[in-house]
This record gives C-alpha cells, sequence and structure tokens, in this order.
C-alpha cells in the first residue's frame, strides 16, 4: 500500500514552581499501529530520565507508565515517532446503511463487533449525552438518510455554526457551556459531535492525534496543527470505524495521523500524573509533523 | 480482644439470682412482648402463627426469663458503658458538621435456628461464589454479555466498571476474599437479598465487636443458647488473605488501607488490624516506588504485600482511578497490574454490587453452575428494557425506583442527581434513563423482640451476614448484625452501618463446638507492632497526642488554681491576690484581652476557658484535638488507655444544675487525674520504641513551651504583685518542693531556679530539655539524614542552655532588673527555638506533602 512517512516530534514541557520529588505519569504519546497507519518506529524521552513500564490500555492504546524519583523543577517529554500514512478509503456515503439500521442493529447484535462497538454508544466521564445534543444533531439526520452523509452534515454544521477560538474554553469547561457559546477549540468540537451522535444512539469515539504542520502546495493550512488534534471516529456496521474531522469537516486522509482513542478526551490525555511538590506549574507544548517522502506499508 | 476478667461480676450476678432472697419486690420481673397474632403484618420472628414461641427462642428465653427489670435495665446501660470505653463510634455527617454516633447495640440478640442457618449459609455461599464467578467473566471475555444473560448497558453504562482494572492481575484469582449480603424476611417465611455488597464489605468488625460485648453482658445466656463462634471464620479469612503475599514470605507485610478516621466505618477497621495482626495505614501512608506499594515508616519504605483495602474502588488510586480523590495510593493500580501487590477484594469487584444485576442473577446461575440460585432476591425489575419498564410501570404502587448502578457511585455521580437513591417516588428522568433505574418490591421486614428500656418490643429488623473466602471455596460466617428499625420507618435499600443492631446468634444444632481461639499478636501494652516500623503518620499523631495532652494539663492547672482563689477570696470585690492573678493571666496570653476585674469577671473568663465552645486554647477545643490525635492511632492505644480518654471527655462535660464554682472545682480536679493516669499508662506500659519517644518528646517541648510563657510572664508583671509566685509554683506543681527547700514565702530567683534549671525537678525547664536530648540520640535517619542531624544538633544545643543567669555570670541576685531582663530575653529566645524544632521535626519525620495533579 503506497504511504507518506512522517516525523513527529511531539515535545511537551512542565516547569514547576518548586522541586518535585517523585513524579509519576501515564503517557499516551505513542501513535497506534492502524489499517491504513503503520508506527514505523519511536524515540521517547523523559528529562530527567524516568523508569518506565509499557502497557497497552483497555482500548488497545499504548501507555508508558513513567516513575521519576529524582528532584525536579523541569519534567521534559520528548516522543519522535515515524509513522507511514496511507490514504483512507473514501466510502461511498450512498453505500452505507440508514442511520436508524445502525441503530437498532447495536441494541440486537451481540456479534463482538458490534458489541465492542456499542460501548461507544454510552455515557462518558466527559460526554454525557442529552436532549439538547439530540436536538442539535437531529436536524442533520433526515429519516432513512445514509449515517455516512448525516455524520458529514452534523459535521458541516459544527463548523459552520462554532467559532474556533482557543480562548473560549479551558479542559475543565463542561460541554454544555461549549453549546451554549457556540465556541471552542477541536476537543470541544469532537466531543459535541459524539454527544449528539450518542444521544441518537449511534457508537461513535474520540481520537486525538496530529495534522501534517506545513499544507502540500496548493492546499491550505489545517486548523489544530502544530499541538494535537482531536477528531471522531463513528461505528458503520460493514465498513468499520470511519473518521470524521468536525473542526476541519472533513474526511481525515493522508493528513490526519492517528495516535490514540478512546470514549472521550479523558481516556486518551496525553500525559497524566501526581506529584509529590511542584506547587504551581507551566505547561507548553510543542508538535512537529513534517512528511519524509513516500513510502511503502506492507499488508499482510 | 475478648477480656475474660470482667466476666467475674457476673458469674457473682448470677448466683445472686439463684438465690430466691434476692428477687424480691425491687426487682420485678419484664414481659416478653406479646404475640400479634393475625393483626401483625409481616412475618413475627418470635412467635409462630399459632401463638407459641418458635423453637429457637426458648433457650434465650429461659436464660433471660430470671432477670428483672432492674437488671435487665442495668445490663443495657453496661452495653452503652462498654461501647462507649472501647469507643465503637461512627462518623456522621449532617448539618454540616461531623459528629460521632454512638453505637448502639441492643441487649437482645437475633436467634437463628441451625438447620434453617445451614440453607441461609448454603444460599450465601453460592451467592458469593457466583458473583465471584460473574466478576471474573466481566473482567476478561464477557462471554455472560455475548450470550445474553447480561444486558451490555449493565456492564459499559455502569460507572463501577473500571477500565483501567479490566485485565488486571486478580489476587489469589478470586474477586471477592469477603462478601456481604443484606437480607430481608418477608411475610412468606423467606429470607432475600436486598444488596449485594461486594468491593469493600463492612459490619464484620462490628458483629465481632457485638459479640464481645455480649460475651460480658449476657454470659448466662450465652452459656444456655450457645450460639456458634465468629472465629473460625475470621481466622479462615485472615488465613486466606495472608496466603495472598505475591512474595514468598512467612511474614508477609500486609495493611488494612482505610480512607481515614472520617469513615463511617473506621472503627472496624482499626479493630480489624488490630484483632488480625495488620498494619493500619491511609492512603497517606502509602507510596508506590519502583513499582511497589510501601508504607512510609521513620526508618523506611517498607514494601507491602497485601492490602486489605476498605477504601471504594474509585478512590484508591488518583492516576488511573477518581483523580480528585486524595485518599487514595497514586500508582496502586500499575502496581497491581505488574504483579507486585495484592489487593483485595479485587479493585473492580464493585461492577456486580449495582441492584441491575439482581433481575438476572437466576438465569446466569442457571448458565454457569447448572443450579437453581438458592437464595433469591427481592423481587426486582432493571427498567433498561421496555417490558421490565412496563412491568414496573403497571405496579408502581407496590415499587420503589433505586438507581440500577448506585452502590459504589461516587456521590456526585449524575444518576444521584434528579431522583433520590430512596424507594421514594417515580423518578423525573425515568423515560431518558431508564436503563439507570431500578424497580424493586417495598420491604417491611420480620418482626422481632428488642429491649425498650424498662420492657420489651417487637420491631422490624434486617440482616447483614457475610461470607469469607478460604482459599478453596466460600464460607458463610455464623453470625452477622441485625439492624433494627423503628416502627413504621420505611427500610433503606442500603442499610445504613450507624443505627441501632442485635448481635446474630445461630443455633449448633446440637453438636458442642470447640471454641476456637484465635491466635491474637502479643498481649498489648500501649504501643504494640516493632516499633522500628512505626508509620510517619502514627508518629506525627502520637507527637501531637503528647503535646496536647501535656497543654490540656496546663490549662486544666491554670483554671483549677484561679477558681481556687475566686473560690477562697468570695465576697472580697477588689482582693489583689485575684488581680494580680488577672495580670499574670493576661502577661501570659492566656486571656486574650483584659480581663482584669473584680472577682466575678475573673471566675468568668476562667469557666469560658473550661467550658467555651469556640475559645482557642480553651478546654474543649484542645479535648476535640486529643480525641482526633489519639483516634489517628487507635489501633496502636491499648483498651486501658482508650478507656481514660474517653472518660476525659465525659469527665469534661458540664452538668447542668449545679454551683459552676463548685461543680467546677471538681470537674477540674477530675481532669486532672484522669491525665495523670494517662502519663502513668505511658510511663508504666509503653514499650520504649519511637511511638513512646515521639508522644514524650511532644510533651517535653509542650511543658518546656508552657514554663518559658508563664515564667516570662511573671518577669514582665510588676515586682511584688500579691500572690503571683505561689500561683506560678501551684500551676508548675512545685508548691511542696519549693518548700521542702526554702522555708519561706517563695522569691523570684529561687522560683527561677526551681522551675527553670533544677535538673531534678520534672516541671523544670532543665528537666524538659535533658530529656529531649536523650531521645534526640535515639531518632532514627529516616529518609532525610542531613535534616535529622541537624534536628539531633539543636536539640542538643537547646539543651545546654541556661535560662537563668548563674551565679559565674557577673549579675548579683539582688540586682533584680538585670537578673530579670537577662532572663527575660533568654526565655524568649528558648521558646522560639523550641518552635523550630517542633517545625524541623514535623518536617524531617512528618510532612506528608499533598500529591498534586499535573
Amino acid at each position: 500500500m503506497k504511504a507518506q512517512l512522517f516525523e513527529i516530534k511531539h515535545v511537551t514541557r512542565y516547569t514547576y514552581a518548586q522541586p518535585v520529588t517523585v513524579g509519576q505519569h501515564l503517557l499516551r504519546v505513542t501513535p497506534r499501529s492502524v489499517a491504513r497507519q503503520h508506527l514505523v518506529d519511536q524515540q521517547l524521552e523523559l528529562k530527567p530520565a524516568a523508569a518506565c513500564r509499557t502497557f497497552k490500555d483497555y482500548f488497545g492504546n499504548t501507555v508508558h507508565f513513567a516513575t521519576i524519583e529524582t528532584v525536579h523543577e523541569v519534567l521534559e517529554i520528548l516522543a519522535a515517532s515515524r509513522v507511514a500514512v496511507a490514504p483512507a478509503p473514501w466510502p461511498d456515503a450512498c453505500e452505507t446503511p440508514p442511520w436508524e439500521m445502525v441503530r437498532s442493529l447495536c441494541r440486537t447484535d451481540r456479534s463482538s463487533t458490534v458489541l465492542e462497538a456499542s460501548e461507544f454508544v454510552f455515557p462518558s466521564p466527559l460526554v454525557e449525552p442529552g436532549s439538547d445534543y439530540a436536538d442539535y444533531a437531529r436536524a442533520s439526520f433526515a429519516p432513512g438518510q445514509p449515517i455516512l452523509e448525516a455524520v458529514s452534515r452534523l459535521c458541516h454544521s459544527i463548523h459552520t455554526d462554532f467559532v474556533f477560538d482557543p480562548a473560549a474554553t479551558t479542559v475543565a469547561t463542561p460541554l454544555a457551556d461549549v453549546l451554549r457559546q457556540r465556541r471552542g477549540v477541536c476537543q470541544d468540537f469532537a466531543h459535541l459531535a459524539l454527544a449528539g451522535l450518542r444521544s441518537l444512539g449511534l457508537p461513535s469515539r474520540y481520537v486525538s492525534g496530529y495534522l501534517e504542520t506545513v499544507a502540500p502546495p496548493g492546499c491550505e493550512k489545517l486548523v489544530g496543527a502544530d499541538a494535537s488534534h482531536a477528531w471522531i471516529a463513528f461505528f458503520c456496521p460493514g465498513l468499520g470505524w470511519i473518521d470524521v474531522d468536525p473542526t476541519n469537516d472533513c474526511l481525515p486522509s493522508m493528513r490526519h495521523v492517528t495516535l490514540a482513542w478512546g470514549r472521550d478526551y479523558s481516556d486518551v490525555s496525553p500525559v497524566r500524573g501526581v506529584l509529590l511538590g511542584g506547587g504551581e506549574h507551566r505547561v507548553q507544548v510543542a508538535v512537529d509533523v513534517a512528511p519524509l517522502g513516500p513510502t511503502v506499508i506492507s499488508t499482510g | 480482644m475478648i477480656d475474660p476478667a470482667p466476666r467475674a461480676e457476673y458469674e457473682l450476678s448470677v448466683q445472686s439470682l439463684s438465690n430466691p432472697f434476692q428477687t424480691g419486690s425491687g426487682n420485678p420481673a419484664w414481659q416478653w412482648p406479646e404475640p400479634a397474632g393475625t393483626s401483625c403484618a409481616g412475618f413475627d420472628e418470635i412467635y409462630s402463627s399459632g401463638g407459641d414461641v418458635r423453637d429457637h427462642w426458648i433457650g434465650l428465653f429461659h436464660a433471660l426469663s430470671g432477670l428483672g427489670v432492674e437488671e435487665m435495665s442495668a445490663r443495657a446501660e453496661d452495653i452503652r458503658r462498654l461501647l462507649d470505653e472501647h469507643g465503637v463510634s461512627c462518623p456522621v455527617f449532617a448539618e454540616g458538621e461531623w459528629r460521632e454516633q454512638p453505637w448502639e447495640l441492643d441487649l437482645m440478640p437475633f436467634v437463628l435456628p441451625a438447620a434453617e442457618w445451614a440453607a441461609l449459609g448454603r444460599g450465601l455461599e453460592q451467592r458469593a461464589r457466583l458473583l465471584n464467578s460473574i466478576l471474573g467473566d466481566l473482567h476478561s471475555s464477557q462471554r455472560l454479555v455475548r450470550d445474553g444473560l447480561i444486558p451490555a448497558p449493565l456492564v459499559f453504562a455502569n460507572p463501577a466498571y473500571l477500565r483501567a482494572c479490566q485485565a488486571i492481575t486478580v489476587a489469589g484469582g478470586n474477586y471477592l476474599q469477603l462478601y456481604a449480603a443484606d437480607l430481608v424476611r418477608a411475610a412468606d417465611g423467606v429470607w432475600r437479598v436486598l444488596t449485594d455488597r461486594t468491593q469493600v464489605p463492612t459490619g464484620i468488625g462490628f458483629a465481632l465487636e457485638n459479640r464481645s460485648v455480649l460475651q460480658r453482658v449476657l454470659p448466662e445466656a450465652l452459656r444456655a443458647v450457645q450460639p456458634r463462634s465468629l472465629d473460625r471464620s475470621l481466622r479462615l479469612w485472615r488465613d486466606a488473605v495472608s496466603r495472598l503475599a505475591v512474595r514468598a514470605s512467612d511474614n508477609p507485610v500486609i495493611a488494612v488501607f482505610t480512607p481515614g478516621a472520617r469513615n463511617e466505618a473506621y472503627f472496624e477497621h482499626a479493630y480489624l488490624a488490630r484483632r488480625l495482626g495488620f498494619t493500619l495505614a491511609e492512603g497517606g501512608d502509602l507510596t508506590v516506588r519502583h513499582g511497589r506499594v510501601c508504607i512510609k515508616t521513620l526508618e523506611r519504605l517498607r514494601p507491602v504485600d497485601v492490602l486489605l483495602r476498605r477504601t471504594r474502588d474509585f478512590m484508591s488510586d488518583p492516576l488511573e482511578l477518581r483523580a480528585d480523590s486524595l485518599l487514595g495510593v497514586p500508582g496502586l493500580v500499575e502496581a497491581v497490574r505488574a504483579g507486585h501487590v495484592a489487593v483485595t477484594n479485587c479493585l473492580g469487584s464493585g461492577l456486580v454490587e449495582g441492584p441491575a444485576f439482581l433481575p438476572f442473577l437466576h438465569s446466569i446461575c442457571r448458565h454457569l453452575f447448572r443450579e437453581d440460585l438458592l437464595l433469591d432476591s427481592v423481587p426486582s425489575w432493571w427498567c433498561g428494557t421496555s417490558r421490565e419498564f412496563r412491568e414496573a410501570e403497571r405496579r408502581r404502587l407496590d415499587l420503589g425506583f433505586r438507581p440500577a448502578f448506585a452502590p459504589g457511585l461516587p456521590p456526585d455521580h449524575p444518576a444521584h442527581s434528579g431522583s433520590d437513591a430512596t424507594l421514594d417516588g417515580v423518578p423525573r428522568d425515568i423515560d431518558a434513563r431508564s436503563h439507570e433505574y431500578v424497580s424493586q418490591e417495598r420491604v417491611h421486614g420480620s418482626k422481632t423482640v428488642v429491649w425498650e428500656g424498662r420492657n420489651s418490643g417487637m420491631k422490624p429488623v434486617c440482616l447483614r451476614a457475610f461470607v469469607v473466602f478460604d482459599g478453596h471455596d466460600y464460607h458463610a460466617v455464623p453470625g452477622g448484625l441485625a439492624r433494627v428499625f423503628a416502627e413504621g420507618e420505611p427500610i433503606p435499600p442500603l442499610l445504613p452501618l450507624a443505627g441501632r443492631c442485635q448481635d446474630v446468634w445461630v443455633l449448633n444444632g446440637g453438636a458442642p463446638e470447640f471454641a476456637e481461639i484465635l491466635s491474637a499478636p502479643a498481649p498489648t501494652p500501649l504501643i504494640e507492632h516493632a516499633s522500628s516500623d512505626l508509620p510517619s503518620r502514627a508518629a506525627e499523631n502520637l507527637f501531637w497526642l503528647g503535646r496536647y495532652t501535656e497543654r490540656l494539663e496546663q490549662r486544666l492547672r491554670i483554671v483549677r488554681c484561679g477558681l481556687g482563689r475566686v473560690a477562697d477570696e468570695s465576697g472580697s470585690v477588689a482582693s489583689p491576690r485575684l488581680s494580680s492573678f488577672a495580670t499574670l493571666l493576661i502577661e501570659s496570653k492566656v486571656f486574650p484581652v483584659k480581663a482584669a476585674g473584680p472577682g466575678m469577671v475573673l471566675q468568668r473568663e476562667l469557666l469560658r476557658l473550661l467550658y467555651g465552645v469556640g475559645r482557642n486554647g480553651g478546654v474543649r477545643p484542645l479535648l476535640e484535638n486529643i480525641h482526633q490525635a489519639a483516634f489517628g492511632v487507635r489501633d496502636r492505644l491499648s483498651s486501658d488507655t482508650w478507656r481514660i480518654l474517653n472518660r476525659l471527655i465525659q469527665d469534661a462535660r458540664p452538668r447542668p444544675g449545679r454551683l459552676p464554682l463548685v461543680h467546677s472545682l471538681e470537674v477540674l480536679n477530675r481532669l486532672i487525674l484522669d491525665l495523670a493516669a494517662l502519663s502513668g499508662m505511658e510511663t508504666e506500659n509503653m514499650t520504649r520504641g519511637f511511638g513512646w519517644r515521639f508522644l514524650d518528646v511532644g510533651r517535653r517541648i509542650e511543658r518546656a513551651s508552657g514554663l518559658c510563657h508563664l515564667l516570662g510572664a511573671v518577669l514582665r508583671c510588676p515586682p511584688g504583685l500579691a500572690g503571683i509566685l505561689d500561683a506560678v509554683l501551684e500551676i508548675a506543681d512545685s508548691t511542696m518542693t519549693y518548700r521542702r527547700r526554702h522555708f519561706s514565702d517563695p522569691q523570684l530567683q529561687g522560683v527561677i531556679e526551681l522551675l527553670a534549671r533544677e535538673t531534678s525537678n520534672p516541671r523544670s525547664i532543665a528537666f524538659q530539655l535533658h530529656a529531649l536530648a536523650e531521645h534526640a540520640a535515639f531518632f532514627p535517619d529516616a529518609a532525610n539524614p542531613v535534616g535529622a542531624a541537624q534536628l539531633r544538633l539543636r536539640i542538643a544545643e537547646v539543651a545546654r542552655r541556661s535560662v537563668a543567669p548563674g551565679t559565674g555570670e557577673g549579675v548579683s541576685t539582688d540586682d533584680y532588673r538585670a537578673f530579670a531582663s537577662i532572663a527575660t530575653e533568654r526565655l524568649q529566645s528558648l521558646a522560639v527555638e523550641l518552635a523550630g524544632i517542633s517545625d524541623l521535626l514535623t518536617h524531617v519525620y512528618h510532612s506528608h506533602v499533598v500529591p498534586r495533579f499535573s
């Protein structure tokens, strides 16, 4: 399969007001290998050095459990990954099943694929479905409409109705405020789409990842580059999970690199830690995604 | 903890009862409640439908019928007193404040016949086995969901489903080492389960305590009825828990992991730690280093093999579970995942507690075990499927609604909002969130006999029964808690721990049971356990216990001295002795405001100090601090010590209707004697380990700084104030010593000499400093050897100081002003240095930096 090779540098830097004596961190900074994406290699470095154990979490994301037991005032996490990304096959919207069919299938079918997917229809810590979200989403879901068409329309209306405004929200802003203010960032828009889809009974999950930093000639630079990005995927029986990016109103293809997925941001936050000491802290994140040229993903 | 000695008093009383001359009209017989007959709704535990006493109650009837009303009332009072002495209580948060709700044990036990228990026990054991298997399945292949036996939302929409704990190492292969069920007997006489308790089944410690109290209070009834002992079950459980240890070791380190003294079952946590010989640890005592869970002790980090956790699932690890839980141990889940520590009951075991599972247990049991479910649940319907929901709707009058996943939910979870956790009313959001509700038939409880002050009555009752895993199979514990409700009081779906209860007596069925003695850890003086492994938090609590008890003694002596003077000089409006005493207290900052005035003002201020509620440095806040510090180490305090502490608090209660002055002097004398008893326990009964040292260091620092302030105040007072030096000697308990030496009225230099420099006077500053220096030599290096060395150095330096200028220092003892100014300055600087040493000590040994999250 023909693909593009990317080099991703993801640097997270914490500066603490007071020395930290012990720090324990869960890191989710290793891109997944999925059908159209292959992690070629990764170098993960922590300064100061940490004892690391690696495991796969509930959703199959790679997690590094890092423990730092030297006193430090600055923590730097450098993850350098090379990832080959092949173009996603764009399904024909008309060939996807009507959305109501997906909903009823997920309620009754107990085959493992559908059962696993239907887990993503229930409330999660940051996405609590409700009638407000159902009402907002329903405008895009005409009766009998193919699901991909309907979801694309939902993404389009989020893109149109909402203003991308990094100053409007924080990680802690409740989703209800985002809906009211009609402002937010990629994470909020992903949560909003999830709330809408789940309120209608459609399984959908949160995807975190990266965007190509510099747009290829002739293309516009995507919103959310230079940092971690977020979009969603919804379940379509027969086709599996299909990614959609409400922030950029598009179907992700060669320029989106998948990092991790879960029910919402809380399942995939790149760095989560508990410290002894530290006081206040400042965090700086830098992401650079550079194309290294064409490559091939061997299949099978 | 069964102390055989006090039983002797009842041996006597039993004999005296068989003496016909003793049962006169002064002790009339009490009446068993009348059979309610057909008018009684619900099942009657005592009388059969024919009005006869059921066979299994007859033994108890005979044993108790000889006791008259007076004797029964006295025994009921003994129960209250014993529970009080043992400090059995539940912290309850109500109306914005915490208070200790005393444990209420009824004089009447609850009797179950052998055959009935055998069937019930088999049902409980099967249910434990079943829930354990369900937990195993849901945390691995989830075949039960795939096969359609458990609807997917019960797992995936269940907040108790901890994805971080999916597929973690299960200690010993079993999720449940301890299981409890809340049982209720319906009118048809059948016991049914109201709620399963799988993550932190509480109550077994209280049940053990109940039994040991009744063993003292109703020895003749116990001998006659011979209920089955709980000790064997406790030993099975303890041994199985010990075998979970991840390292091969004869002496595994096992900690009872408690959320802390604010938890309603904290008494039980401390009790179990003591009874089973485990260490009591809060989240702050534990830390994960190099992937291992360790207890922070004064000297080192000691790896833990098994955590008998009494914290809820989601509160156990702020890193991977609920982030805002400060009660947990960051990294615990990872330590379990890596197989470095065994946690029991296993993390995630709260999943099947939700009542949503109740309707499905029948079919799961048949599917997994090819057996019928022996012990049924109270009829329940999960509202998540439309058919069940309609059934619930149709029968709404007989039913109540409960949150489907409620037990184990954080209290602020959305499932709690919009509807109540009780069975009353239809939740407003039932249509939108039907899968979050279960409808359940209302229960009323069977009626049993209870003791009602002067007589007996009938009250509704529910049971909490326990099942332990012995390493091979489950064993129902022959006993438990019977929770008594008031007539007409609705029975909540989650039985509260606090409230009135009875001990459950399971009959033996004829075969005599040999008492098994649980080999408890060696008899306890004040402090048990290897002192070298004293947890830092325990050391801190002991240090403050030492400081607060000493501070209390100083306050009491000041108040007693003052009130004594007021009593002596009553009538004299402006006694010079009283006004100079007031000046002394103002100078030593005991009185915050100018309280100089006639005797009545002084008296008022002193009584405020004694009884005032919010007064800083007053007796009451000090007692609260003492209680708190003692509570934090209650697993390390002997029952005698605990008894003294409880008496201290009771003795401090004002008795209304008494003359304030006379009564207060009585109170003060009692309290000072209580404190003397406490320090006697310390001196004579405590192992000389770190625990004792930290307690004594606290006392020495506090006494030395108290003397610095007192003597400083004397020096600041105008010279020659009437009776001040007498007062100081009295407060410092050195009047006799001074008189023996000087045969004259006290002089300033002599008083300073005796209270500051005299090393043989245990009430002098020099004595305290020498004691501190001796302790300092034994201080461990801990994790902070630099700090420890610095601390030792500072204590050694301060011990060399002399407060009063000596003869060699060129200050004439006749030059009062020169003498006073040098002594004042030295006292001040010493007080500052002592405060610094106390801070440094806290920093080196006790500092618990609260974890933060990024």
